[in-house]
């Protein structure tokens, strides 16, 4: 009955806040990649509906979906980068960028791709298919044997940048060994930044723990003392968690954040979001095809956590302000796509759509 | 995580082995049975943490930080504690130890369904307590998650002076009375030397505590343990609850930590400052 959930896990930091990786590169901060050079956005877009500041990417997750064939789609997180507005929810933008389905080449996904982009590609979502490690290859005929090469390079990239990253992450930021090329455009804030590999989260629910024989032991020993003590602690029932400053939810969101603390958000294609307080408001409809929203994505508080850690402490740092729990994210659940395109089959063509995001905040009253 | 649990049955088999039944590897002693002489079991402080503590709450952040020295910052200030490891963090001196491990049962179809209902409290000895039930289906996993609920409801223990104000303050300050289900539990003051005068369960409670003479008087049915053990920690969590003269003077009010560290107020204002009524020797 478990849904699969996918963490984002903190990986290495990137050498420069502002150097550009591939669209299909998932990392927290930084500048976004967008796939094409020219995207039709408007400028209003990336720009913060109550004080009109550029917004800043927080988040950028390439996230195909294999059921509808999907493989070219990233999710934008952005938020405003001036501290006033941080705790506001208006500040937050989602963006879902995918390519039309009416196109019928693929352009190889954008002029900066061209370039070998292994090392920044730590991305490994679970269920993508495979080849979209490897971007520059036409889809027309590619070589197996090149495909198998560079699957088992990515992934030991990927595995290598695990290992460096186990814990403490916040403390050693590990310089990328390829040097990449600047964003182009420095006006736009940014945050810091640092790639995400996945994984799956193990999670066995209720007794995840396996009785080892002096467990075994000890329980049998307390059935039978039970019945010989003077002391009888009669009438017994099962009782719920509870904690003065906590409620229920709340201990379960934390006990699967203790599983993984270093979680920096959760990936669940239309699964169920991890609650951290009970009110939730409604998520609604797409503003472009009225379809329900589902839920695709939230992140944590690890995340916020690292950006604070990585700020240098000055005061209009947006991330030191940031007081929520979890920020979930829906998307349109027919991933419809905005046919601004004209129809050409022969030119690219990437629909950008706003999602909807909810917070959760840490209510200290 | 499970041989962690095997290693815990074994160190408390250590210590109560003296003078327990039979004396064949009882690996466990259990809550104490049979042992006379306050024995503080469980273990020394924080273990070894294989992972780092990544704050989840804004509070979280601002003790891992350092900004929080003390956890009567968080109590001053009623701010809801959710997360075990700032009280780890802010009270070192805190020790556990499992008061009972009982079996609950439920009937169902295939027969009888058994989890495993912990209790343990954990305190210092000097001022702060707390006390944690969890049931869960394997022991281990039971005592590991009243531990943490025990430190998540660690409370201020108020003390005073039966008479004379001489020396640290060493029993209750008033009468005062808790109750859960049909237990309650009065606790009243004590001349020093009078020890802690109460059931075997509720006194070590009261030891975790740190209160060293008290007299008791419980009421209802005493038999149900748990529930006598839960109006204790009522009791206990009265003490501070209580108007009593020394705070008949205006309350100064001052800033909660989350407005003293953020930067958005820019500079932090000198005028108020809580003098508050330091609780060890009363005026």
């Amino acid at each position: 009955m478990a849904e699969e959930v996918h963490l984002g896990l903190p990986g290495p930091w990137a050498a420069d806040y502002r150097e550009k990786a591939d669209h299909y590169t998932t990392k927290i901060g930084g500048v976004p990649d967008w796939p094409t050079v020219d995207m039709g956005i408007k400028p209003e877009t990336l720009q913060c509906s109550l004080c009109g500041t550029k917004l800043c990417l927080v988040a950028q997750v390439h996230a195909p979906v294999a059921k509808l064939n999907i493989e070219e789609r990233i999710i934008y997180v952005l938020v405003c980068s001036t501290p006033q507005c941080g705790p506001k929810p208006q500040s937050w933008k989602v963006l879902r960028v995918q390519k039309c389905r009416n196109v019928m080449q693929t352009e190889g996904g954008g002029d900066e791709l061209g370039q070998s982009n292994g090392p920044p590609s730590t991305s490994v979502p679970e269920e993508q298919n495979d080849k979209n490690k490897i971007p520059e290859i036409d889809d027309d005929d590619f070589d197996l044997d090149a495909l198998a090469e560079a699957l088992e390079q990515a992934a030991t990239l990927a595995s290598n940048s695990k290992k460096k990253n186990k814990s403490k992450h916040a403390n050693a930021p590990v310089k990328c060994p390829v040097l990449k090329e600047q964003a182009c455009d420095p006006s736009i804030p940014v945050l810091p930044c640092f790639y995400i590999y996945y994984d799956k989260e193990l999670f066995g629910g209720k007794g995840t723990v396996g009785s080892s024989s002096s467990e075994l032991v000890l329980d049998k020993e307390i059935m039978d003392t039970a019945n010989d003590e003077e002391e009888k602690w009669e009438g017994e029932k099962y009782e719920y968690d509870k904690a003065i400053g906590a409620d229920r939810t709340f201990l379960k969101f934390k006990k699967r954040l203790d599983a993984y603390p270093q979680q920096c958000f959760r990936y669940s294609y239309g699964g169920k979001p991890l609650m951290a307080t009970t009110k939730l408001q409604d998520p609604g409809t797409c503003r472009l095809c009225g379809s329900p929203r589902h839920y695709e994505l939230q992140l944590m508080s690890p995340l916020s956590y690292f950006l604070h850690e990585a700020g240098d402490g000055s005061s209009n740092y947006a991330p030191s302000s940031w007081t929520w729990l979890t920020v979930i994210i829906y998307t349109c659940s027919k991933n419809c796509c905005l046919s601004s395109c004209g129809g050409n089959p022969q030119s690219c063509c990437w629909g950008v759509a706003e999602e909807e995001i909810l917070i959760q905040e840490d209510e200290v009253r | 995580m499970a041989e962690r649990g095997g290693e815990r049955g074994g160190e408390r088999g250590g210590f109560g082995r003296g003078g327990e039944r039979g004396g064949f590897g009882r690996g466990f002693g259990r809550g104490g049975r049979g042992d006379r002489g306050g024995r503080r079991g469980g273990r020394r402080g924080p273990r070894q943490e294989e992972e780092k503590w990544v704050p989840v709450t804004k509070l979280g952040r601002l003790v891992k930080e350092g900004r929080i020295n003390k956890i009567e910052e968080i109590y001053l200030h009623s701010l809801p504690v959710k997360e075990h490891q700032i009280v780890e963090t802010l009270v070192p001196g805190l020790k556990d130890e499992v008061m009972k491990i009982t079996p609950v049962q439920k009937q169902t179809r295939a027969g009888q369904r058994t989890r495993f209902k912990a209790f343990v409290v954990v305190g210092d000895g000097d001022g702060h307590v707390g006390l944690g039930v969890k049931c869960a289906k394997e022991v281990a996993t039971a005592i590991r998650g009243a531990i943490i609920l025990a430190k998540l409801s660690v409370v201020p223990v108020r003390r005073g002076y039966w008479g004379n104000k001489i020396g640290q303050p060493h029993t209750v300050p008033c009468k005062v009375t808790g109750k859960c289900g049909s237990v309650t539990v009065r606790m009243v003051p004590a001349p020093r030397g009078s020890g802690i005068v109460a059931a075997r369960v509720p006194k070590k409670v009261l030891q975790f505590a740190g209160i060293e003479d008290v007299f008791t008087s419980s009421r209802g049915s005493t038999k149900t343990l748990g529930n006598f053990v839960k109006a204790t920690f009522d009791c206990l969590m009265k003490t501070y609850g209580f108007l009593t003269p020394e705070f008949w003077t205006q309350t100064k009010f001052s800033m909660t930590p989350f407005q003293q560290f953020t930067d958005l107020l820019g500079k932090p204002t000198k005028g108020l400052v809580l003098e508050a009524p330091t609780e060890t020797v009363e005026a």
